[in-house]
């Protein structure tokens, strides 16, 4: 038998969580010790992980597959490809500097939060990793609890209400997940005689149209409203603002995806037909998404709550992406899923620590910063410019590939989309402005000191990361390609679905007439 | 017959415990004040004593069928009464302690205690309409007592007379539809042959004056069940009775009415479930949606529980309307049926062991007299926090493998109504965790009151109970197939 | 064409009882109304088993002993919780027991 990689990486944080009950509640420094280590243990199963991840191949890898509860025949199956590949390095890279930069600032009830904090890694983790769909909601629905303390026990003002909303917006998702998949293993039952929810099998499934339409709903009901997709995106503000700094960072960047993950995973693959139909509602959704969640983000005067409408916008492009059905538009997804979560996760990170200094977050109240603090404006006007997407960040990839595979598909939706671009820069560098330039004209602001050390510990791994993805993206696209180009081909021969072609300009100066044009790709005989 | 009429060892559970509840009666005339204490524990001994024979009647593994087939020993009567003795020790520990501080009748009390029991054991083997009667009268009245047990306070007289009444009047509907049955079937009283009767008399006004009869006697259990709308005595009931009682009567006494519907509906009138069902499926949804609803604006915790009982019942009776479209029975959603009412049964009991617990200090069951416990009592705010997750069906708990299989057997059924049943419970999941989520909130995020804030110490016998209950919920949840295979076990199909 | 004069009977028996425990106020008599009730089905009972004969006969009555039995009990459980109220309300009307709502 193969070394149990996915499972170690999965349950780690849950022993390390157990490790951290067993340890007296005043004993700080020890709690601290054990969560950090098992987070960091985590990240260096997570370079194992990728060393030994083949690139090239579409298929699942790493698969371990065991009888967990037979009499329903649900199995315990994980297993990664290019597609949760990042997912899972993503988290396990985001969780030790969540819980690092949170040290400091959680002195309260250590203990529990450090509990809490592994649970969900843990959960988040075995979510990426599942391909048995009773097992990935059993994540899913595992991802709840300890969001829901984290939120409401840390959090800020109106946290128990962000917290509640939260949870009962999560688990009106989830009811129609659960009854979804419920359908799905019953179908594969009356096919196949045996009842099953093994992703592999259910896609063998054969669903006519009209249920793919509703299994899609309900399946893309409950991501959109993780993603969140608008219209179901108002819990988002309230969750990362109340949060404390470690909840959004995690939640901006990691818990987010789990809604694209899921389209790309689950929606896509098992109903291509319905994809095909719907995906233009989706990618319309999409667009409101950027351009509403952008204008929101001029309005807001609180940083904070700017840098979460600012997920929503972001999140829009991620779902442009992936229902543009084009190779490139899911790639870029995929890539941009990545920034998003340094970038929007390094933001958060930046204004916990401004919160600690001055409690405060609203806008008015700083100004001149860069003057008292330039490392800290420094790191965050680099995490600023990877959020809007300049060249030579990770961003500037990612949305030119979406921007890219939707013009394809249709160039208006594109455009519109690249408003979101603007828009973005436009926030984020007003926000940058009225910060940071100019003079102090708030006395409070004349104490403050720059960030020490351990912050910039903290930060700067994000910000070689953001660099490091907008220098070699292929690092990350090789990887990912295989597993998108198979998706793309199941959707286009089970949605009966072409793929829009890359137009071949010397190709079409050759033949004026233009009638079997080919190249690019995707291509179908 | 091949098998013998008086079979010893199928009776010994029943026997048993009759032999220990009068002896109980008798020993408590015989003792003084000071040794009162050891009642308890000779109940509790009893119950346990009860308990071997059906373990080894479980090993022996066959089907015995007493009287005529009127009382019949079998995978269902077997976990069923399982279930019963366990969740009637659990009753046992956690009145222990708050029978001896209360200036009660302690003798009688264990008394009726097994004496409801008892009526239990024989409702999960009772296959004739005279010993389902006999058997629901047996698990009724001393429960009526138990109820108004504190009979110096007028709430729990109240408690006692509104679920008498509604109680005697249920059974005496049922007993005129079962009466009419007997007489349209041609005397028939075996469940058995009520059942080849109705599948071979397909129409006809008797088939008519039948359906009628069905419906009075469902009627009849669905009052015991506390469905809605015949579910008004329920929350005075539970508000008014002695905590414990109340943790009875949420749990064993409502499991009881759900057996009795079990077995009339899977085994007298499964011919006929175009009769029923529609009633079942009505009552389902009413019963979930109104119990949710109203339980969210209430603000005494025990009354919150009663809704949330009522809700959970409707969650038991999905399944039962859930069947196929070509109205057959199957394993899988009797199966499920009997695996909620287990974890029910786990989960609610656990939580009414921590409300004890609690009560002992805050001497009130208003929400808000627990605002800030985790700051004086954190473990029993988590363990409380770890029972009404599993009542909404969260992970780590078993409630979501209960609210899982609850699912699935409705989506296996097929069909568009069935499809909306499992809608309609899913959008009640989110309703419900909403109050019991308010519950949490209180606990660890509101202030706690200024003046005491020591431990709250627990006696040894309700930690014991808590204890057994979250063991049990989290056991069940690491691995449900235990669950699973009790429910199909148990099947009657 | 007697059968159905003893339906009849029980059937108005029934739901005379029904009646009473509807609107009666006083404990005692909503407990005689639910007394009306169970003898309806002990007429139904008996009726239907004189008329079918045989082992029904049997059964009806064995069935009808377990009620009477059985309703003797609950009138005598019903009469204690009365008196309890009685005790420390010095009233018995039902409608006045109405401490607890919603």
């Amino acid at each position: 038998m193969e070394f149990p990689l996915l499972s170690l990486i999965i349950w780690l944080p849950l022993v390390g969580a157990l490790t951290v009950a067993l340890i007296p509640k005043d004993n700080k420094q020890a709690i601290q010790t054990a969560a950090v280590a098992t987070t960091v243990a985590g990240l260096g199963l997570g370079v194992w992980l990728f060393t030994g991840f083949k690139q090239g191949e579409a298929a699942m890898q790493m698969v371990e597959a065991y009888e967990w509860i037979p009499a329903i025949g649900a199995r315990y199956i994980v297993g990664i490809d290019g597609i949760s590949l990042f997912m899972v390095l993503l988290t396990l890279f985001m969780f030790p500097i969540a819980i690092l930069a949170s040290l400091g600032q959680i002195q309260d009830r250590l203990k529990a939060y450090a509990i809490f904090m592994l649970i969900l890694e843990s959960a988040i983790l075995g979510a990426f990793c599942a391909l048995d769909l009773l097992l990935f909601f059993f994540f899913w629905e595992a991802m709840l609890v300890p969001m829901y303390f984290l939120i409401a026990g840390w959090g800020g003002k109106r946290r128990v209400y962000a917290a509640i909303k939260f949870f009962l917006y999560t688990m009106l998702g989830s009811a129609f997940l659960l009854v979804a998949i419920f359908l799905l293993a019953w179908m594969h039952q009356k096919q196949t005689g045996s009842i099953s929810f093994d992703l592999h099998s259910l896609l063998d499934l054969e669903i006519a149209r009209s249920t793919q339409l509703w299994l899609f709903i309900a399946f893309s009901v409950s991501f959109a409203i993780k993603v969140p997709v608008f219209p179901l995106h108002t819990w988002l503000p309230d969750a990362h603002t109340e949060a404390p700094t470690a909840g959004s960072v995690v939640l901006a960047a990691v818990l987010l995806k789990l809604g694209t993950y899921g389209f790309l995973r689950y929606s896509i693959p098992l109903f291509p037909k319905a994809t095909v139909e719907l995906a233009g509602v989706l990618v319309v959704l999409g667009v409101i998404g950027i351009v509403y969640g952008a204008i929101l983000c001029l309005k807001q005067s609180d940083i904070k709550r700017l840098v979460a409408y600012s997920s929503v916008s972001h999140l829009g492009f991620v779902v442009l992406g992936i229902f543009a059905l084009t190779f490139q538009g899911i790639q870029g997804g995929l890539l941009q899923m990545l920034n998003h979560g340094v970038a929007t996760g390094a933001l958060f990170l930046l204004v916990g620590m401004i919160y600690e200094r001055r409690h405060t977050r609203e806008i008015d109240e700083f100004g001149g910063l860069a003057s008292k603090m330039p490392v800290f404006a420094g790191l965050f006007l680099v995490t600023v410019f990877a959020s809007i997407g300049l060249p030579g960040m990770g961003g500037f990839i990612g949305e030119l590939l979406i921007l890219a595979g939707t013009f394809l598909r249709n160039p208006w939706i594109a455009a519109a989309a690249a408003t979101g671009v603007i828009l973005a820069a436009v926030y984020l560098l007003w926000a940058y402005q009225r910060v940071f330039t100019g003079k102090i004209d708030n006395e409070e602001n004349e104490r403050l000191s720059d960030i020490g050390a351990k912050e910039i510990l903290v930060v700067v791994p994000l910000v070689v990361l953001m660099l490091f993805v907008g220098f070699f993206p292929r690092y990350f696209l090789d990887r990912t390609e295989p597993s998108v180009r198979q998706v793309l081909t199941r959707v286009e021969e089970k949605g009966h679905y072409r793929e829009p072609e890359i137009p071949d300009p010397v190709a079409a100066a050759e033949k004026p007439a233009g009638g079997d044009s080919h190249g690019g790709h995707g291509a179908m005989p | 017959m091949g098998t013998a009429v008086f079979d010893l060892h199928a009776l010994a559970p029943e026997l048993i415990l009759t032999g220990v509840a009068i002896l109980i009666l008798v020993y408590d005339l015989f003792i003084g004040d000071e040794r009162k204490w050891t009642l308890p524990i000779v109940a509790a001994g009893g119950i346990l004593a009860a308990g071997i024979p059906l373990v080894t009647l479980g090993l022996s593994d066959t089907t015995r069928s007493l009287f005529g087939g009127a009382y019949v020993v079998d995978g269902f009567a077997l976990v069923l009464k399982g279930i019963f003795l366990g969740a009637s020790f659990v009753v046992l520990l956690m009145s222990a302690q708050y029978v001896e501080e209360g200036d009660y009748h302690r003798g009688e009390f264990y008394f009726l205690l097994l004496s409801a029991v008892l009526g239990m054991l024989v409702i999960s083997s009772a296959r004739d309409m005279i010993s389902l009667f006999v058997a629901i009268e047996l698990v009724s009245s001393p429960t009526y007592l138990l109820a108004g047990w504190r009979k110096r306070d007028l709430k729990s007289n109240e408690a006692a007379l509104k679920y008498f009444l509604l109680g005697v009047v249920s059974i005496a509907i049922s007993l005129y539809g079962m009466s009419i049955l007997f007489g349209v079937t041609g005397g028939a009283l075996k469940f058995t042959e009520i059942a080849s009767w109705m599948s071979a008399v397909p129409s006809g006004s008797a088939m008519g004056v039948a359906a009628m009869s069905i419906v009075l006697i469902l009627v009849g259990f669905a009052f015991k069940i506390a469905a809605v709308p015949f579910h008004l005595w329920a929350p005075d009931t539970y508000e008014g009775a002695p905590l414990p009682v109340t943790a009875f009567l949420s749990v064993a006494s409502k499991t009881a009415g759900f057996v009795g519907l079990f077995t009339l509906v899977y085994l007298a009138f499964p011919a006929q479930s175009q009769v029923w069902r529609p009633v079942i499926f009505g009552l389902a949804i009413a019963t979930m949606t109104v119990g949710n609803l109203i339980a969210i604006k209430q603000t005494n915790l025990v009354r919150m529980l009663a809704y949330s009982s009522i809700a959970q019942a409707g969650y038991v009776l999905v399944p039962f309307a859930a069947t196929t479209r070509e109205g057959s029975l199957t394993a899988e959603t009797f199966a499920s049926s009997v695996t909620y009412l287990l974890i029910y049964t786990v989960m609610n009991l656990g939580a009414f062991a921590v409300i004890i617990a609690v009560a002992r200090r805050t001497r009130s069951v208003e929400i808000t007299s627990w605002s800030g416990l985790s700051k004086y009592a954190p473990g029993l705010a988590v363990l409380m926090t770890f029972f009404l997750l599993s009542l909404a069906g969260i992970p780590p708990t078993a409630g979501m493998w209960a609210k899982i299989f609850v699912f699935r057997s409705v989506i296996s059924a097929g069909g568009l109504a069935n499809g909306a049943l499992a809608a309609v419970m899913g959008i009640n999941s989110v309703i419900a965790a909403f109050y019991y989520l308010a519950v949490v909130k209180k606990m660890f995020f509101d202030p706690a009151p200024e003046e005491d804030l020591e431990a709250i110490p627990v006696p040894a016998s309700l930690a014991g109970a808590i204890g057994i209950m979250a063991g049990i919920t989290f056991v069940l949840f690491v691995i449900p197939d235990v669950a699973v295979r009790l429910g199909y076990g148990a099947s009657l199909v | 064409m007697r059968l159905m004069s003893i339906l009849m009977l029980s059937a108005a028996l029934f739901s005379i009882g029904i009646y009473g425990v509807l609107v009666r106020r006083n404990a005692v008599l909503v407990l005689m109304s639910i007394e009306l009730m169970l003898n309806a089905v002990n007429i139904n009972l008996i009726g239907f088993g004189t008329w079918l004969r045989d082992t029904a006969f049997v059964n009806a009555q064995a069935f009808v002993l377990f009620v009477i039995a059985i309703a003797a009990a609950e009138v005598g459980i019903g009469i204690a919780i009365v008196l309890a109220i009685y005790r420390n309300k010095a009233s018995i009307a039902v409608d006045e027991v109405d401490s607890m709502k919603w």
